[in-house]
């Protein structure tokens, strides 16, 4: 029937077979954002050592992060909004 | 869930905590507010509306716990039901259903960027940054939110989770499509600039 092969077919293909660099892929964003445990740390360390292409997508996604934090401009707040902020507030109690 | 604190504040306490607590969050609140809905006066409107519900529950919030994030959050909830309002949509459009939606085509009408350009640093960052702002704003609000979220204001994912009311693992994965959707459209300005790859 087609169930087992399905099952099997699955199996290699879905969890069986992630490749280094899959698994890279998959927590680039964490290392990035600092939140990968330290075994995922370790290993991407240590992959990236001695994949190139790793390493590049690597350095292009920190770059991509400190683009944001570092050339977006931050809009200048209205000098009135606090004041008016605590107005309403007193008006409203 | 934050109980509330057992004994009540005088309105001379409870204001004075207000101001020292929560007013310092007014710049990034503002920026975010703005962020989401890219007009000055709605940005206004949301952030004051934020500040009179957060003085309103003030006694449900625990001191010394993550104000940001709680103002965020309000900020968030209040301009999803003012979206809703305004817009007329059926009344819950969830984020997920969304999350694939992506256009392109109706970013601020193309070649706005002279190609000739003069390549002084100063004007470059200029550029620079106002083309991180136009493709950040050419996104769907969802991905723009956490990548301003995440990016901008340093919240951690488990801050994000809780300011969207969404699985942490909703929060990565929408991030990671979020950037590729931002990496996408910067990288057609690169090229647009001369610069491959």
């Amino acid at each position: 029937m087609e169930t087992e092969f399905t099952e099997a077919y699955q199996r290699t293909s879905a969890e069986g077979r992630e490749t280094e660099c899959e698994k890279v892929a998959n927590i680039l964003d964490l290392v990035i954002d600092g939140e990968a445990s330290t075994d995922e740390q370790h290993f991407f360390n240590s992959h990236i050592e001695e994949c190139v292409s790793c390493f590049e997508s690597h350095q292009k996604q920190k770059l991509l992060k400190s683009i944001i934090s570092g050339h977006l401009k931050r809009v200048i707040v209205p000098d009135r909004l606090a004041t008016s902020i605590k107005a309403r507030i007193q008006e409203t109690v | 869930m934050s109980e509330q604190t057992g004994k009540q504040l005088s309105k001379e306490e409870k204001d004075a905590r207000f101001e020292a607590e929560l007013l310092p969050v007014l710049a990034p609140l503002y920026n975010f507010a703005y962020r989401l809905t890219l007009d000055e006066d709605d940005a206004n409107d949301l952030v004051q509306e934020t500040y009179l519900k957060a003085y309103r529950f003030f006694d449900y919030f625990e001191q010394g716990t993550n104000a940001k994030a709680w103002l965020f959050r309000i900020l968030k909830n209040s301009f999803i039901n003012e979206f809703r309002k305004k817009s007329k949509q059926p009344a819950k459009v969830d984020y997920s259903e969304v999350e694939g939606y992506y256009n392109t085509d109706d970013v601020e009408g193309e070649g706005g960027v002279a190609t000739t350009t003069d390549m002084r640093t100063e004007s470059v960052q200029d550029l620079i940054g106002d083309e991180v702002a136009s493709a950040l704003n050419a996104l769907p609000v969802d991905f723009r939110t956490v990548i301003i979220l995440c990016d901008l204001e340093g919240f951690t994912y488990e801050e994000m989770a809780k300011i969207l009311d969404i699985p942490i693992g909703t929060v990565r994965s929408r991030l990671h499509r979020a950037r590729n959707s931002l990496k996408e459209k910067l990288e057609e300005y690169a090229k647009s600039m001369g610069y491959n790859s």
